[in-house]
């Protein structure tokens, strides 16, 4: 497969500027795959897992909420957070879900409700997204 | 008398000197906070820069297109986000903040709700009875993405419900580590620039439904990087403070040293002549 450029960006650092072969993401339609050449695209990113491959070999990372587009030159994903499977702090993770678990129960409002339930949901996927480690 | 002065001002001098000890310690614990701040500065501003075009494509890429980030209302109620510090001794930089944004509703008839970012700006809200909507401190040194999209997501809920009908954010430009300049900013409803090269784009659902999802995102990058940018401001204008006081202990230090030298001559004049006319008396 034909490589193409690829930049991952979070609001800390750029997590990744290079080639790769293949991105797969998880946007707010679905899983959505990029090859080199494809046409000017550009999506929402929902909590999920993001693969891409180099020299065949397919790397995973947990990604929160942002947005991909592809563009001639390039593609670029923006995201808030982006943690490869083999970085991943399993136990931070672990205790970040226990925190938002009772978080839930204890919530008063809504707001607070959802704000522990979108904690929840990021601890979740990075405690999966760790296991294919 | 002449030594009763002696012993009070080689007091003055010490205590000028353990001030200074402390001054020059902030010095440059606030120059290493400084140059840290800086670069964390710097590797916020991509992502920031980069979801600002993206927003500026859609808009003007889809010229029928309006969402209710982007819709002005009348003005009724506003939020204000206030970045300052959570210590003090960093010269005007709370206060110059503080007073700019206590200063810009002075025309409205209603008090803006606030919502403090940093103990100072917290304090200071408070004591003058503005309605707090959240006040937070201690988060501005290692500020998360994740921090920064909670306080974007109370923020755009009020806009959303109505609750408020702009939002601004105050905070402290960082422009040299000598200076730093107090700046507000409106954050909602945003205002995009009309792109002239935007080219062709297929939004997946749609540009408002893509656009609205960026919005919350951009909203916490710009909290994010407003906060560390007046860290950054912060950490510049306690550098300059206790750089300034250091320098003044030292001219302290060195006046009163001429004292003391002035006194202990004296007094050993003093005593001399007391010697000499004691003698003189005996001939």
């Amino acid at each position: 497969m034909t490589p193409f450029k690829l930049q991952i960006i979070t609001p800390e650092k750029t997590v990744f500027d290079g080639e790769t072969e293949q991105v797969i993401v998880r946007t707010t339609v679905g899983d959505v795959g990029i090859l080199n050449g494809h046409e000017p695209y550009c999506a929402a990113i929902s909590i999920g897992q993001m693969r891409i491959m180099i020299d065949g070999q397919f790397r995973r990372a947990a990604t929160s909420g942002g947005i991909i587009k592809v563009s001639k030159e390039k593609t670029t994903i923006l995201v808030q957070t982006c943690e490869w499977s083999d970085e991943i702090d399993v136990e931070r993770a672990n205790a970040a879900k226990a925190t938002a678990e009772e978080r839930i129960k204890a919530a008063k409002s809504d707001k607070e409700l959802l704000l522990a339930d979108a904690k929840l949901k990021r601890a979740l996927n990075r405690i999966d997204t760790s296991r294919f480690n | 008398m002449a030594s009763g002065n002696m012993k009070a001002i080689k007091r003055r001098i010490k205590s000028v000197g353990s001030t200074r000890q402390i001054t020059k310690a902030m010095e440059l614990v606030a120059s290493s906070k400084l140059r840290k701040a800086k670069s964390r500065a710097e590797l916020a501003r991509p992502y920031f820069n980069e979801l600002y075009k993206t927003m500026c494509e859609i808009a003007s890429a889809n010229t029928d297109f309006s969402t209710i980030f982007t819709e002005k209302r009348e003005v009724k109620h506003k939020l204000f986000i206030v970045i300052a510090g959570d210590r003090g001794l960093a010269g005007g930089y709370n206060s110059n903040v503080l007073k700019m944004a206590a200063a810009a509703h002075k025309d409205d008839a209603e008090k803006p709700k606030i919502l403090a970012i940093g103990r100072k700006a917290g304090e200071f809200f408070s004591k003058r009875g503005y309605e707090m909507v959240e006040s937070y401190s201690n988060i501005a040194e290692d500020i998360k993405p994740n921090t920064a999209q909670d306080i974007a997501d109370i923020a755009i809920e009020m806009f959303s419900k109505g609750e408020v009908d702009e939002v601004y954010v105050f905070y402290t430009m960082f422009v040299s580590s000598m200076s730093q300049q107090p700046e507000s900013m409106r954050v909602l409803p945003m205002d995009t620039v009309q792109l002239e090269d935007y080219g062709t784009m297929n939004y997946d659902p749609s540009p408002e439904a893509v656009f609205n999802r960026i919005v919350p995102k951009f909203t916490a990058s710009l909290i994010q990087c407003a906060v560390v940018e007046s860290f950054a401001s912060e950490q510049g204008a306690r550098r300059t403070a206790m750089e300034n006081a250091t320098d003044n202990a030292d001219a302290m230090t060195e006046s009163l040293s001429l004292l003391y030298n002035r006194a202990r001559q004296a007094s050993i004049t003093t005593e001399i002549i007391d010697i000499v006319s004691g003698a003189s008396a005996q001939e």
